[in-house]
């Protein structure tokens, strides 16, 4: 009380002489409160925030983004790419390599969801009642610009029941004014429709908390990473084994299924002109050590469910195996993975880690050899008709041991020999007793690997705002009353006026439709034809 | 099936003369209508022949038109929409389309058919240059979806070329009124200022300007009308190709101007345009919301993630929210009219931006353009 007391004698103080120029009041944090919130709620501040949003995903879809791009953002930021480093360190204090996780766009996020209800609460309480307040009595009808004046035998109840059906078939809601109450003294029935123009706006609005809602959830309990497994391996369900991992806070190491994958066939099928035709990988899912699903295909746009995870094709490769002897011992036998860098498949072979003289293989694979008019090797083709494989060995303290990508291993000088090899050969000994082996060449297969909750709470969460955002164009909010007297000469007269909110137009014709139906189903005088006079407005074009 | 795919080569080319000529024809239809001072327009005996022959090669253009995308698609064996030169093909079609069933015939603003086959004209020569043989698409691109999700994206943005069409008119017009009213010293009615509340009676509509509309061409000088588009062609051809084409394709943008500023008194007045740019805009955005939310579903389904910030599906975010903003600008006092149509027009480069540069410059999953 005492509050309330102080504030109002500050308002109009009786010590403080009239006339005089009041200082500007200093706002205090409230009133800036207050200030930005009453700002917030404008439609034109909604509108700045839109084209804010707008600017900052252009800016995202012409500068390289980091999560989706990392490689082409580190040389941008090396200067090797795009503007130069130093723009590039701007770019990075600014955040725009990436946009959608700045602290600015969700800033711009939050102050958009701030806007927007601030414009819905009150829409909210203001729809909430008129929905509930029952059509309203009309005055004057002759003055509204679509009515239309009928005469019928019928009484003016049994002629206003007539029309009520009418009203009612065309799903408006009624109203019988109590004839005491309106001006006129005469029976009416007032009738209103629409809405759902309102409704829809209200629901597609709406609809950006449930989306919101979704991505939150997605973002907390979802898990994203990937593998690639080589034909008849297997991998387990488990986050060690995962790369390019994106977990949400709420998936935790334990939330992983166990199950295990093993790839039974990968199969690369190429249309006659060389363009891929379809990537299928066949697999089976154990289960504490039981195959439960077998021959499972996963393909673009095919992937596989299980246990609430999803594995998506995402790539796949060569996968040669090679086997490297000293003499007859086993120094190294694997398959190794190759990546395609412009149509040759790269990558390498850590044959003996350990000091001293560390081995390891570079290896390079034409998947369809041939050699040009220059005598230079290439690739016909992307399938492995004819493959050769190219090995470069190395020799010496390449650094093997440490925990970088197998690679990126120390080559000093030259390589210490080279050899060139085709399915099931072997090399002649390297240097003293190596030999090189090219087993066989079986392909390995990437996977996506993903649980992604929230997707119903999205995909509801579009319907409503499609379906909202359909109903706020295409509704519009009408009224329509109905009047009947008793002329002095035993008729009835009934008047039918209307009023459309929006979509004028489209309102006119419904009205003359209406009327149409109206003087249809009153009876008139037999032979004599219903006499009306019709002032409808929006008829002139 | 080589030959169904010449068939649709040549029928393509077929279309793309008839609509040409239709275009030209248009254009000749407005040199031959008489303008009333109060806006009314009677054609000449000659004019409402050449009426007649815009309506006749332009049909005759869009079953030609219809017989390309059919036989492409029996070439194929796949739906014809899947790489940039038949999604290009497909968009003017219904663009075609609907200017001559909607625009022309159910809405009755005959004049504008001009303007619609020249966006279509310009669309199919863009997907001329990006023309590839008829054959089968990458695996990422089989899926019932692509019919779904590519289908819609189609028409919302074949309508959205004709709401463009109807807000550069309109814009055009709008200025040429403003002005007339500014000469004759009247204070102009909410009816031509803003034209546009959203819903306005027949009645409002009327412009306010007395003088005839054929002063419209003489209050607003050609050169802006050359300058502008000229400019903004070079400037397109420059960012999407080269210097060459940038300059071979100013002067299409000139041209075009030149129309525009001719076609002034034929047109319907301001408030008239304004509110079809609305009407159209108001159809094609739910298309569009159910375009973008079937390409998050088929994302799901083909990368394991509805929506990943992939410059197309930025693009296309930010091509939903100016449009978003149109909407909502209409229905802000201070925004609606000009402002809003500024805005309605951003949103449309936006989508051309989405489609071409995206396809084309910026590299992402949506890369299938060749």
């Amino acid at each position: 009380m005492a509050e309330t007391t102080t504030r109002t004698q500050n308002a109009t103080d009786p010590r403080q002489p009239t006339g005089w120029a009041r200082l500007p009041i200093i706002p205090g944090p409230w009133e800036t409160l207050l200030a930005v919130w009453r700002r917030l709620r404008k439609m034109s501040t909604a509108l700045v925030l839109l084209f804010s949003l707008a600017i900052a995903s252009i800016v995202a879809t012409f500068i390289p983004q980091a999560p989706l791009v990392p490689d082409t953002v580190a040389n941008w930021r090396a200067g090797t790419a795009g503007p130069g480093a130093p723009i590039a360190r701007m770019f990075d204090a600014a955040g725009l390599f990436d946009v959608f996780g700045s602290w600015w766009f969700t800033t711009l996020t939050v102050l958009l969801v701030v806007s927007l209800t601030g414009c819905l609460i009150p829409r909210y309480r203001a729809f909430w009642r008129n929905v509930r307040r029952p059509p309203a009595a009309g005055r004057n009808l002759e003055r509204l610009s679509n009515h239309t004046v009928l005469r019928t035998t019928l009484d003016p109840t049994a002629a206003l029941a007539v029309v009520d059906g009418l009203l009612a078939r065309r799903r408006f809601r009624r109203r019988a004014i109590d004839v005491t109450t309106t001006r006129s003294g005469r029976e009416q029935i007032a009738a209103e429709r629409g809405h759902w123009r309102e409704g829809g706006n209200l629901l597609f609005h709406t609809a950006f908390y449930v989306l919101l809602i979704g991505v939150a959830v997605a973002q907390a309990f979802g898990f994203a990473g990937q593998i690639n497994v080589v034909e008849g391996g297997t991998f387990t369900d488990t986050r060690i084994v995962y790369g390019n991992v994106r977990a949400g806070r709420y998936f935790g190491i334990d939330d992983h299924r166990g199950f295990q994958v093993r790839l039974d066939d990968f199969d690369a099928s190429y249309h006659a002109n060389g363009t891929p035709d379809d990537f299928v990988s066949t697999v089976s899912i154990i289960e504490d050590g039981d195959v439960v699903r077998s021959g499972v295909r996963v393909r673009p746009n095919h992937p596989l469910r299980h246990d609430g995870m999803k594995l998506y094709q995402l790539r796949f490769g060569m996968a040669p195996h090679v086997i490297v002897k000293a003499g007859d011992t086993v120094l190294f036998d694997d398959r190794v993975m190759l990546g395609n860098s412009g149509g040759v498949w790269t990558g390498t072979a850590k044959v003996k880690t350990s000091s001293p003289d560390q081995i390891a293989l570079d290896l390079a694979l034409l998947p369809d050899f041939a050699v040009d008019d220059r005598g230079r090797p290439f690739s016909r083709s992307e399938q492995p008709d004819a493959p050769v494989l190219f090995a470069d060995l190395w020799v010496g303290e390449l650094g093997l041991e440490r925990a970088v990508d197998a690679s990126r291993f120390i080559r000093e000088g030259e390589p210490v020999a080279g050899t060139t090899l085709v399915p099931g050969g072997t090399s002649d000994p390297l240097l003293a007793n190596l030999t090189v082996e090219f087993a066989d060449l079986p392909l390995w297969s990437g996977f996506q690997v993903s649980h992604a909750p929230g997707r119903w709470t999205m995909l509801a969460g579009s319907v409503l705002l499609l379906v909202g955002l359909i109903s706020s164009l295409y509704g519009y909010r009408r009224r329509v009353w109905v009047e009947a007297h008793r002329t002095d000469d035993g008729m009835t007269t009934v008047v039918v006026a209307g009023v459309a909110l929006q979509r004028k137009v489209v309102f006119a014709d419904a009205f003359a439709a209406l009327v149409a139906a109206v003087r249809t189903a009153l009876p008139t005088e037999a032979g004599a034809a219903a006499q009306e006079t019709t002032m409808t407005d929006a008829h002139h074009g | 099936m080589r030959t169904m795919a010449d068939l649709s080569n040549t029928l393509f080319f077929v279309a793309l003369g008839a609509y040409i000529a239709a275009m030209v024809a248009a254009f000749f239809a407005m040199a031959f209508t008489r303008v009333a001072v109060d806006g009314r327009m009677a054609p000449t005996v000659t004019g409402r022949r050449m009426g007649v022959t815009v309506t006749v090669l332009a049909a005759t253009g869009l079953a030609a038109h219809v017989g390309s995308v059919v036989a492409r698609g029996v070439a194929a064996d796949r739906v014809p929409w899947a790489n940039m030169y038949e999604y290009s093909s497909v968009m003017a079609l219904v663009a075609v389309a609907g200017g001559l069933l909607v625009v022309q015939w159910r809405m009755g603003f005959g004049h504008l058919m001009g303007f619609v086959l020249a966006a279509a004209v310009l669309m199919m020569s863009a997907g001329a240059m990006l023309f590839v043989p008829a054959g089968p698409t990458v695996p990422a691109l089989e899926s019932y979806w692509l019919k779904i999700h590519v289908t819609a994206m189609v028409s919302a943005s074949a309508i959205f070329i004709l709401a463009a069409v109807a807000t550069v008119l309109y814009l055009a017009r709008d200025a040429g009124e403003r002005r007339l009213a500014d000469r004759s010293g009247q204070r102009y009615t909410a009816g031509t200022v803003g034209a546009a509340s959203i819903d306005v009676t027949e009645r409002e509509h009327a412009p306010a300007a007395v003088s005839s509309p054929l002063e419209l061409r003489r209050v607003l000088s050609p050169v802006w009308f050359v300058v502008a588009p000229a400019a903004f062609f070079f400037v397109w051809g420059l960012m999407k190709y080269d210097v060459v084409r940038g300059t071979s394709m100013a002067p299409v943008g000139a041209l075009l101007g030149v129309a525009a500023w001719y076609a002034l008194p034929y047109l319907p007045p301001a408030a008239q345009l304004d509110n079809l740019a609305y009407r159209i805009t108001a159809f094609a955005l739910p298309i569009f919301t159910f375009a973008i939310v079937c390409g998050a579903i088929w994302a799901e389904e083909a990368w394991g993630r509805y929506w990943g910030w992939d410059p197309k599906e930025t693009g296309s975010f930010f091509t939903w929210v100016l449009y978003a903003a149109y909407l909502h600008a209409r229905a802000t006092y201070g925004w609606r009219g000009r402002r809003a149509a500024w805005v309605g027009l951003s949103a449309f480069v936006a989508l051309m931006v989405t489609y071409f540069a995206v396809n084309l410059v910026v590299v992402g999953l949506h890369s299938y353009a060749t």
